[in-house]
């Protein structure tokens, strides 16, 4: 005979498994330069903007943001950053890509470029710049294995930022059409009772989430689903 | 007599292998790119050195062991598509100096050089990714094989550095200074002044061949 009744051991997986999940507390700004829209066939780029410093956008959030744009009721097609470079080499290379909006017009007046974004349907690039980083950590947890068995006590933190900004510039008409950000806080704990029990809180994922979901109401402009249906 | 010779061979193959688990090999690899630029009105020779086509760098890193960066094949097949793209034709040429009148049906020659590469792991930057820069000397010979053009150029790259795959990070970090590099020559090549008066020589001397 079990320990729980079905419904009761229902009720404390779900209470652990929201135990382990830390909390986060996330923010979205949005500020709008012009009227946009897109067609199905066209398609946008996410590109992250290098630096020779540390704070430098993962891959992982640019993936994370194209997958979720590129799924879900109302996809929007998206060209791979890679293969986008490749398409424009040597124009979009961390040295040579353009910094800003106005540089756009010299750019596509070098030969081909235009062709080659008209070719691939590409209407809006998004540049994407921020990063994830601790902010604070401290507590202590110490681990101990013996003959007799072993066991961790204590607790740990750490405590993580993540503030991301899209700039969004439209192919068709060379300019910048707004900026979107995204800021996300969260604490995670490494609890050590006997075993160390992770309490993980994922800033970054909020912050992609948050980031994704604007950016594509943002881009689609009138043609956006409300959110009740999203 | 036999046990220690076998002995022997044993220690032999420990310490061969003891030596190959301290060496990272990395692989210079990735896409070539087409570039996508004005193409140079001149019929050029270019030379590619052996030491440029199969071009190896090796260090020895007290914490980290050897080191050793295969550049050669991706960077030559780098530079082969980015001259054929920007110039009107392209030919491989023996090493300079060139006999009298060997050039005559040339505009001029190309020799790429590798001055200089190194890289930083995270263990000496203290930051947490791999970067590596490449520099490179162009030099630019008129028809005549006089020197008119010295350029150098610097590429960098950086990787992200996971637990694991450092050989791929700073793989990754070379291709990518590879690509800087590139980058700068197919743009900056054609800005420069010696190759802007060489142009004018270019041209005046297809006129007169008109006339």
């Amino acid at each position: 005979m079990s320990f729980f009744k079905p419904s009761c051991r229902f009720l404390v997986v779900n209470f652990a498994v929201i135990s382990l999940v830390g909390c986060v507390t996330s923010r979205i700004e949005q500020s709008r330069e012009a009227i946009t829209g897109i067609n199905p066939d066209e398609a946008i780029v996410i590109l992250s903007r290098a630096s020779y410093n540390e704070h430098e956008t993962d891959d992982s959030f640019t993936s994370c943001l194209s997958g979720i744009l590129s799924k879900g009721p109302t996809p929007i097609r998206l060209i791979s950053e890679a293969e986008f470079k490749d398409s424009l080499y040597p124009w979009f290379e961390p040295r040579t890509a353009p910094t800003s909006a106005d540089d756009l017009a010299k750019l596509f007046a070098q030969p081909g470029v235009q062709a080659r974004i008209n070719e691939s349907k590409l209407r809006y690039l998004a540049w994407i710049e921020g990063d994830t980083i601790t902010v604070d950590s401290g507590g202590s947890m110490s681990c101990t294995l013996t003959t007799f068995g072993g066991g961790c006590f204590g607790m740990s933190y750490w405590e993580q930022d993540s503030k991301y900004e899209a700039t969004i510039w439209d192919l068709e008409n060379l300019t910048s059409v707004g900026q979107i950000s995204a800021v996300a806080n969260g604490t995670s704990y490494l609890a050590g009772l006997i075993i160390p029990i992770p309490i993980l809180a994922r800033p970054d994922n909020a912050a992609c989430k948050g980031l994704a979901s604007q950016l594509r109401a943002f881009v689609l402009g009138d043609q956006a689903p409300s959110q009740e249906a999203l | 007599m036999i046990k220690l010779r076998y002995c022997i061979q044993g220690i032999a193959v420990f310490v061969t292998l003891l030596l190959v688990g301290c060496t990272t090999s990395v692989n210079v690899e990735g896409t070539i790119p087409t570039p996508l630029v004005q193409k140079i009105p001149a019929n050029i020779g270019v030379h590619y050195s052996n030491e440029f086509k199969t071009f190896q760098y090796k260090e020895v890193m007290r914490d980290t062991g050897t080191w050793k960066i295969n550049l050669g094949s991706q960077n030559l097949g780098f530079f082969q598509k980015l001259l054929t793209t920007m110039f009107n034709s392209i030919e491989e040429v023996p090493e300079p100096p060139f006999k009298l009148g060997e050039m005559q049906h040339l505009d001029g020659v190309i020799v790429p050089r590798i001055v200089k590469y190194g890289f930083l792991t995270p263990s000496i930057s203290g930051l947490n990714f791999y970067s590596a820069s490449i520099q490179y000397q162009i030099l630019l010979y008129n028809r005549g094989g006089e020197v008119i053009g010295d350029w150098n150029i610097v590429g960098y790259g950086k990787s992200e550095a996971g637990i694991f795959g450092a050989d791929d990070a700073l793989g990754e970090a070379s291709m990518l200074a590879i690509r800087d590099g590139g980058a700068r020559i197919a743009i900056e090549l054609s800005t420069q002044p010696e190759v802007i008066e060489w142009l004018g020589t270019l041209r005046s001397r297809g006129d007169q061949k008109l006339k």
